[in-house]
């Protein structure tokens, strides 16, 4: 009964959320109040659709495929409720329910926006008719075939994972509100006023999409066993893209709304990194491209969900074509000025993105053009090409926040060269005093030294005279120096071994002495398995790793947990490999210097959109 | 006006001349890091594949795995259940490689002696995942 009337529930919204956009169209006489209670009404019939689904898993109803192949008795309460979210069908649903809340706070906020949520409401439609057509959460399974439902992936059963999705899709969704207010500016050229809160709204998704993005790559660190916190992987690329073109826009639609210029950039990349984010959720869900997030895989549906991908891009650009604002500003590209910086930010941005993706999709085009012949781009290329791009964008970055709107030269000419020579002669110090020297050792913390040096020059610029600091942006970009420093310092310098071992023998790596003391069972509900005890010594300083290697007997998987000694200065890990015999393992160690700064950085970053968010006056 | 002219020739030209050198440097870069994908028929068939980067994929055959008790070194055969090919691999295998799943292996195949040098072992996280190309593989023999 229950997923009838969650079944009942979804479709409401369909067809509650296709008459809006319908209403809003055709009768444009109609009380601004309507649209208030219209999208009140998909946002409520989505949350109860949304509740007869959790309520299916907290009580085993096994008769509900999704929760079948979802699910487990055996499962702890706190992971049947995320498990809702740990398939295709339930995560599109949490989708829909966030994007139609993000949908109700905009309408809230801003009344004078007739038409943009009309045309978020035609996203908001076109996903759930994918949802109610193709992939139903609440499809049943008769007769019930098993009483115990097959189970949440093993690998999914974690903290960070029942996070990581919703913060992931409040980025996503978010990216659907700055479409739709410059699809309605397109429609009714009305002040550029109108285009304003493009800029809140995509600082709202960014913090977001950032915080997703890292918490996967935490996930993906402990988690899958090997250390590695990004693969490369299409999933993680299909959410690296959006968030790219996410950057471009914020910084495109601040030029746009302080000096009305890069109108027409603004309005494309707002359907650009809407069209990515669809993009990346048909790379997903299509299983066109093979990824370690397999999720059920269904060729339909892919051809719907690019479907509705182009839909979007056409209807987007036709629109922009057909009504593209043509009344641009005076655009002054000194190099020295502000609107340079900002030109060059987008273009890397934009170049960067194209990169990840061309890589990401490559395979497919290959295939349909050498005739079935199948390849994979390693993720060398992307190290390869990515980090050159990033480091000049880099570079942008430091200078950009230096320069003055309109500039022909720089004030503090003289500082800024002082920054770059003492950052060079730092860096060439740090890489030979600490590290063995290498190229990008150097030019990394070169850059990342001149990024932190010129923040600091701002700050105490505006102090002295007195004017406001913008905490936002100096966070943002501290936190992106932090995030460098990180990647810049863990990536070259982690050391690691493969060995066995087996009780009470020691192996050394560095200057430390890894020993392993002994195998204990260990058991839950859910797993069983071995938890094996090493210690690792250092100088004087010992420390105890449990890496463990779980068995989950309901989907009859093996997992490796590794055991990690976090440190701000450096993580210790050590993940199993295969038991050789009693007491005897394969296993690998690494030490990761300065790894914990990549997260550091990201809830940085995150904590930046925050501040931002809270500045800016609602009307 | 002439000079803003000139500059934005220059402009332009740099930009384009920019975007020449990137694409170039991408293309390079994505020639270097493709691997192609093969499986154990390919390799035994006479025609030589004389690529550096590959990866055959398959079945792990039955009985076939041959683990070294003091180091990393496993020998196993991958299958695509009509012919098979002798794999050497030197590290830790993935938790989920095991007799009979589905499994790919990049490295370089020595016809000297049919042996293929894996440089990295990949199972999929998942009990009944087969990749997509070995999937193809066993529908295309059987």
């Amino acid at each position: 009964m229950i997923p009838e009337l969650g079944n009942f529930f979804l479709v409401f919204s369909m067809i509650n959320s296709l008459l809006s956009v319908g209403i809003s169209f055709s009768l444009p006489s109609v009380n601004k109040s309507f649209f208030l209670s219209a999208t009140l009404v998909s946002f409520c019939t989505l949350l109860l659709s949304f509740v007869a689904l959790e309520i299916s898993f907290l009580t085993d109803d096994f008769s509900v495929l999704y929760v079948a192949s979802n699910s487990n008795p055996n499962l702890p309460i706190y992971f049947k409720f995320a498990a809702l979210w740990g398939g295709h069908e339930g995560s599109l649903l949490l989708f829909l329910l966030i994007l139609s809340a993000w949908i109700l706070t905009f309408v809230s906020l801003h009344k004078d926006h007739r038409y943009s949520s009309a045309f978020m409401n035609i996203v908001l439609f076109a996903l759930l008719a994918f949802t109610v057509f193709l992939s139903n959460p609440f499809e049943r399974l008769l007769p019930i075939s098993s009483m115990s439902g097959s189970d949440l992936n093993p690998l999914l059963q974690d903290f960070a994972f029942t996070i990581h999705p919703p913060m992931l899709y409040m980025g996503y969704a978010g990216l659907v509100i700055p479409f739709g207010i410059s699809m309605s500016f397109l429609l009714d050229q009305k002040s550029i006023k109108h285009l304003e809160p493009i800029r809140s709204w995509s600082v709202v998704s960014w913090a977001f999409l950032t915080l997703g993005i890292s918490l996967g790559s935490w996930w993906a660190y402990y988690e899958l066993g090997w250390g590695g916190w990004w693969f490369w992987d299409p999933v993680e690329n299909s959410a690296l893209i959006p968030w790219l073109l996410c950057t471009a826009l914020i910084h495109s639609s601040i030029a746009t709304n302080l000096r009305q210029i890069f109108i027409n950039w603004t309005l494309s990349l707002t359907i650009l990194s809407l069209a990515g984010s669809l993009l990346g959720m048909f790379l997903v869900r299509s299983g066109i491209i093979t990824s370690v997030h397999s999720f059920a895989l269904d060729p339909d549906r892919g051809i719907f969900l690019l479907f509705i991908c182009f839909l979007i891009i056409i209807l987007g650009f036709s629109l922009f074509f057909l009504k593209s604002y043509r009344r641009d500003s005076k655009l002054n590209m000194s190099i020295y000025s502000r609107e340079f910086m900002f030109f060059m930010n987008n273009a890397f941005l934009v170049a960067l993105s194209g990169i990840v993706l061309l890589g990401t999709i490559y395979p497919i085009i290959y295939e349909i053009f050498s005739g079935g012949d199948q390849i994979t781009v390693g993720a060398p290329y992307f190290n390869m090409v990515t980090v050159p791009f990033a480091l000049i964008l880099l570079f942008f970055q430091a200078m950009g926040p230096l320069t003055k709107w309109g500039g022909k030269k720089i004030d503090s000419m003289n500082k800024i060269v002082v920054i770059i020579f003492s950052s060079i002669l730092l860096s060439y110090l740090i890489s030979e005093i600490f590290f063995s020297f290498s190229f990008y050792e150097f030019i990394g913390n070169m850059i990342v030294l001149i990024l932190i040096q010129s923040l600091f020059l701002l700050v105490s610029k505006s102090y002295s005279s007195k004017q406001k600091t913008n905490t936002s942006m100096i966070l943002g970009h501290l936190g992106i120096a932090i995030l460098t420093f990180g990647i810049t310092i863990s990536s070259l310098n982690s050391i690691e071994k493969e060995f066995i071992l087996k009780k009470d023998e020691s192996v050394s790596l560095g200057s430390s002495t890894i020993t392993l003391i002994e195998t204990q069972l260990v058991k839950e509900d859910n797993y069983y398995g071995d938890r094996v005890t090493f210690t690792y010594q250092e100088k004087d300083r010992t420390l105890e790793l449990y890496p463990e290697r779980r068995f989950y007997p309901a989907s009859r998987m093996e997992t490796s947990e590794a055991g990690i000694s976090p440190s701000i200065y450096k993580d210790v890990y050590i993940s199993l490999g295969q038991k050789i015999g009693e007491n005897t393992w394969a296993a690998k160690v690494q030490i990761k210097p300065l790894v914990r700064f990549i997260w550091l950085g990201a809830i940085i970053m995150f904590l930046a959109g925050f501040f931002a968010r809270t500045k800016v006056k609602l009307r | 006006m002439r000079k803003q002219r000139r500059n934005r020739v220059i402009f332009v030209s740099s930009f384009i001349f920019c975007l020449f050198l990137a694409s170039i440097f991408i293309i390079l870069a994505m020639n270097e890091n493709i691997d192609f994908y093969y499986t154990p028929s390919d390799l035994t068939s006479s025609k030589i594949i004389d690529k550096e980067n590959l990866r055959i994929g398959g079945l792990v055959q039955e009985d076939s795995i041959e683990s070294s008790l003091d180091s990393l070194e496993t020998n196993f055969f991958i299958t695509d259940l009509e012919n098979s090919v002798k794999v050497n691999y030197v590290g830790i295998l993935p938790n989920l490689f095991k007799e009979k799943s589905g499994v790919i292996a990049r490295g370089y195949f020595d016809y000297a002696n049919g042996i293929f040098y894996a440089k990295e072992i990949l199972a999929k996280h998942d009990e009944n995942y087969i990749p997509k190309e070995v999937k193809k593989a066993l529908v295309n023999d059987s």
